[in-house]
């Protein structure tokens, strides 16, 4: 087990991605196979008085326009998942209004351009402050009568709802939702404090940029089951989901969630209703692939955010108070945003006296908002670890020195009113304390700095179960539903081999459809190892309880005097007397055999949650000229438990960081004051390429989750979270002025520079 | 992305292809890195493109005080040719190296990133701060142009839709000259939010800037009066205080490159 734990392996699915043998979603063959080509709306608000289809209809392989009325839909809400095209009312430009669907797909695109939709504009809400003034105009005028949107919240991150509202706001219809946390005496406290610091802070729209656009096929068998192939992070959720829209008993639906070509919380039952209505209604084969720019126009990213916040300390560095009042753009998703859990997490991983924190999801005219690695905690870290390093600034203290004078610890009560479980703020700030880099930052020429800053995720839970099979070969199969994002499947594949013990090379791991799997819920949240390991391993023991009885009989010992080490039973003190797994496998799996196949099924349900820290450092260079920000140099530190894997873990340290790198410097989708969208494309829209990545340091900190398999917790999600605030830390260092506002692109720097 | 139904045709000489351009709404195609994207998006919709790739306008060659470039020479070709290493048209390669990434400067041609009249281009502002000359062939005949006549404004030029460009003639600087490009790059789309050529030599300077206005323009004063161009990205007052930084950049590093051909 020793060296089948915490050795970089490389991915199990690497050979076949790179050499391009996966076969993702949009690859099948499917026999009378339709193309799909959505419309979508040009405006961010308006009436469908009618669409015109002659001229669609008449080119050659078209097959059918349709629009929400052709889709046999129940009427289950206005979310997208039950309302795939807009019905009667478009709340925003890009949002699908209509298909044409075609024998090809040149058919199918010549189709859509010539489809007309007559619109009756309404006025649009863009502005998210001003949408929420009582007496703004409605961003939806239809009423939203039965929504249940809502359920996809409980794929991401656990989060409470907070208190009771403050009746006394007066709010426009807008805001659909508002959360309150209070406790003691914030105003005191302020008063009380050596350092107040305040300021509001605006983020944008940030789009997921998964390399694999939105994909579904889907078709009916002849027995009437629905079959749906597709992009996504979850086919439980998916087939739930569908089963609600259409009215569809689960039985008769089948989603095989394919090779995932990226998702960062962007693929949750979006694209699959319009498919699967297509589908349903023309009983025809039907595939959807959203080209990159229908896929910046019509998702679902992660919202704009405007935080209000004010924190304050002793001058001692005891951090005293912290007040928010954070506006979270919901877009057009009324069934959930990220107000509660931004308004939770602003408090980040530290104490303190007192505190009112409020959050806002608010309606307006611009896409539906969706979930990105780690909903509301890189918007709500930007601005608290600004603040953190105004205060160090204003008392003199050594920023991480003030950070882990309040770090955390096991039994902390959180702003949540729920004590911390076992969490490794301290220890993360400690190491990245050491780093060289902290030492170097003030030797460092003119319009270089270092800054740092945390973060933290919760992680979740959700209940999930694996079954594990040894075939007569002596290999493993490890079958679970989870759809293999940032490579979870490997990360079982050691944790099934150490709990049996099998050399990790032996195992495989398959992601079954909902047809045969056994469940588990989606691949998001920082849950999947945390929560589907300990099924693994409790299957992979189960297996081995077989195995074990099997080979007691045969080598004639008792089960408790064996051991299974690299695929073989031996006799403990013993080992001469064994035998190898692919013996007693064998002779169970055979006409005849007299033992139970080596298989086993486990299951889990945490109760208790893992939460991960991860601080980075980051240098950058500011061209004062220009306003031009290069990061140089990254460092991250990270709490992930136990490193299952080291490879994988860095990988998701490293793409964290790169992300959060994206949301600081680079990535907006900006629309017009009319509300459409500006930064629909790559050519538009930057992210950080490989060439303005620098080198990142990775720092492994474990801190064993006791309830995680073998220590691990969950990963994908803290390292993005801090990335930001450490390189705005560092530009306003370097810069000697601090932006309230992201992405700090170089005109915004060049004018905070002047002003 | 599928363009709309065009049709296509290989031009086996140059009067082939003239021949084949005299249809309306025809569309040369050379190394398709302007073209095919603005078809994909059904922007261009030629009713035939006219492949003009194999023809003989490809290279680079120095010839009586003139360096003169074949249309069809890639961003690539251009980057390895000798006489575009040394100081007095560094500038060329120099912009060239910095043009998308290598698929890019493997099919994409100097003559088609010219006529095609990106206000954001790169290379048009090299060839008018060097002060370059485009020949014409027509079925009616040939003729001159200089760069600076062709560039009237986004996207458009003084060319004839039946025209070809055949030469793009650069005057060779004296001795003890420099040029050089610097630029800095919107983040997506990697073209200029702001470009500079510059050309320094014993005689005097001459600097042309890019991104900044409908059409690349050769610099005289202080772009004070410069009708300079802004969008929510990079509004124009900071466009135009780029264009000073990369033209001060730009001069400087021809001038010492300058002094290096001495």
């Amino acid at each position: 087990m020793s060296d089948t734990l915490g050795v970089a392996r490389p991915r199990l699915d690497a050979p076949e991605k790179v050499t391009g043998a996966t076969r993702f979603a949009a690859d099948g063959y499917v026999h009378g196979l339709l193309h799909a080509r959505p419309v979508l709306a040009t405006e961010p608000h308006a009436r469908i008085r009618g669409f015109d289809t002659d001229a669609t209809l008449a080119v050659p392989g078209v097959v059918a326009v349709l629009s929400a009325a052709d889709l046999p839909l129940a009427g289950t809400g206005t979310d997208r998942t039950s309302e795939p095209l807009a019905r009667e009312e478009v709340v925003f430009a890009g949002q699908p209004v209509a298909l044409v669907v075609a024998e090809t797909e040149a058919a199918a695109e010549d189709g859509a351009e010539l489809l007309v939709v007559d619109y009756e504009p309404l006025e649009a809400v863009v502005d998210v402050e001003a949408a929420m003034e009582p007496g703004a105009a409605l961003a939806r005028t239809v009423e939203d009568s039965d929504d249940e949107g809502g359920d996809l919240e409980s794929v991401h991150g656990q989060v409470d709802k907070g208190q009771e509202d403050d009746a006394g706001e007066q709010l426009s219809g807008n805001v659909l939702d508002r959360v309150t946390r209070e406790q003691g005496d914030v105003a005191a406290a302020f008063a009380a404090s050596d350092a107040v610091v305040e300021a509001t802070f605006r983020t944008p729209w940030v789009y997921q940029a998964y390399i694999e656009p939105q994909v579904c096929t889907a078709w009916l068998e002849p027995s009437g089951t629905l079959v749906v192939s597709t992009s996504t992070q979850g086919s439980f959720v998916t087939r739930r989901e569908l089963a609600r829209a259409f009215d569809l008993p689960l039985d008769r639906v089948r989603v095989i969630a394919e090779p995932l070509g990226g998702a960062f919380g962007g693929k949750f039952a979006l694209v699959e209703p319009l498919a699967v209505g297509a589908a349903l209604a023309l009983q025809r084969p039907v595939r959807l692939v959203l080209t990159r720019s229908e896929d910046f126009a019509a998702t679902n990213p992660a919202s704009a955010q405007v935080t209000h916040l004010k924190v304050a300390a002793r001058a001692d560095g005891t951090l005293t108070a912290i007040e928010a009042r954070m506006i979270v753009d919901r877009g057009t998703n009324a069934g959930w945003g990220v107000e509660g859990a931004t308004s939770l997490l602003v408090a980040g991983p530290y104490r303190w006296q007192a505190h009112d924190l409020r959050g806002y999801g608010v309606q307006t005219n611009r896409f539906t908002f969706g979930a990105y690695r780690a909903p509301g905690a890189p918007t709500a870290a930007f601005a608290l670890e600004s603040l953190l390093d105004e205060l160090a600034r204003e008392l003199d203290l050594d920023p991480i020195e003030l950070r882990l004078k309040n770090a955390v610890v096991e039994g902390d009560v959180g702003v949540s009113g729920n004590p911390f479980p076992t969490i490794g703020a301290v220890e993360v700030l400690e190491r990245l304390r050491e780093h060289p880099l902290w030492a170097q930052r003030n030797s460092l020429p003119d319009g270089e700095a270092v800054g740092m800053a945390a973060g933290h995720w919760p992680g979740a839970m959700e209940p999930a179960s694996a079954v594990c099979r040894v075939d007569a070969d002596g290999t493993m199969t490890v079958v679970t539903s989870v759809a293999d994002m940032s490579g979870v499947n490997s990360g079982f594949a050691v944790i099934a081999a150490a709990a049996f013990g099998l050399p990790p090379e032996q195992v495989r791991v398959v992601t079954a459809d909902t047809a045969s799997a056994p469940y588990a819920g989606a691949s998001g949240g920082s849950k999947v190892t945390y929560t589907v390991g300990p099924a693994v391993i409790r299957a992979a023991e189960a297996a081995r309880e077989k195995l074990l009885a099997a080979a007691a009989q045969e080598l004639e010992i008792a089960p408790g005097d064996l051991e299974v080490v690299d695929g073989v039973v031996r006799a403990v003190g013993a080992p001469d007397r064994s035998m190898t797994v692919q013996e007693v496998a064998s002779k169970a799996l055979r006409f005849g055999g007299r033992y139970e196949p080596i298989e086993g099924h486990g299951g889990s349900a945490q109760t208790s949650g893992a939460p991960s820290v991860a601080a980075h450092l980051s240098h950058v260079r500011v061209d004062r000229q220009t306003g031009e920000v290069t990061v140089l140099r990254h460092v991250i530190a990270q709490d992930v438990g136990r490193a299952l894997n080291p490879a994988l873990v860095e990988g998701q340290m490293r793409g964290g960081a790169v992300q959060g790198i994206g949301w600081a410097l680079f990535e907006q989708l900006d629309h017009d004051e009319d509300g459409r969208l500006l930064t629909g494309s790559f050519l538009d829209y930057a992210i950080p390429t490989a060439e303005r990545v620098p080198e990142i340091d990775t720092l492994i900190v474990e801190v064993p989750a006791p309830d995680g398999p073998f220590g691990a917790k969950g990963i994908g999600e803290a390292p993005v979270v801090g990335a930001p605030a450490a390189v705005a830390n560092a530009v306003a260092r370097a810069a000697g002025t601090r932006l309230y506002e992201l992405p700090m692109t170089p005109p915004r720097v060049w004018q905070a520079l002047r002003s | 992305m599928i363009p709309a139904e065009t049709r296509y045709a290989r031009a086996s000489d140059l009067d082939h292809a003239l021949e084949l351009l005299a249809e309306p709404d025809s569309k040369a195609i050379a190394g398709g890195q302007s073209l095919i994207p603005v078809m994909k998006l059904r922007i261009a919709r030629p009713s035939l493109v006219v492949d003009i790739s194999r023809l003989d306008l490809r290279g680079v060659e120095e010839r009586d005080g003139e360096v003169h470039v074949g249309p069809l020479t890639t961003w690539n070709e251009l980057i390895g040719a000798e006489v575009l290493q040394r100081p007095p048209l560094a500038a060329v390669a120099e912009c060239a190296r910095g043009i998308g990434d290598l698929q890019v400067r493997n099919l994409g041609t100097i003559g088609g990133s010219v006529v095609h009249a990106d206000p954001a281009s790169d290379m048009p502002a090299v060839l008018l701060a060097l002060g370059a000359r485009l020949r014409l062939r027509s079925p009616e005949g040939e003729r001159a142009l200089a760069v600076s006549d062709a560039l009237v404004g986004p996207f458009t030029t003084t060319l004839e839709p039946d025209e070809l460009v055949t030469d793009i003639a650069i005057p060779m600087p004296p001795h003890g000259s420099g040029s050089a490009y610097a630029s800095v790059e919107h983040p997506a789309s990697g073209f200029a939010l702001a470009g500079a050529a510059a050309l320094a030599t014993p005689d005097g300077e001459s600097v042309a800037v890019t991104g900044v206005g409908l059409t690349p323009f050769v610099l005289s004063g202080d772009l004070s009066d410069a009708e300079i161009f802004g969008d929510r990205f990079a509004p124009a007052e900071y466009r135009r205080a780029l264009a000073r930084v990369v033209a001060d950049r730009a001069l400087s590093a021809a001038r010492e490159r300058a002094k290096v051909n001495r």
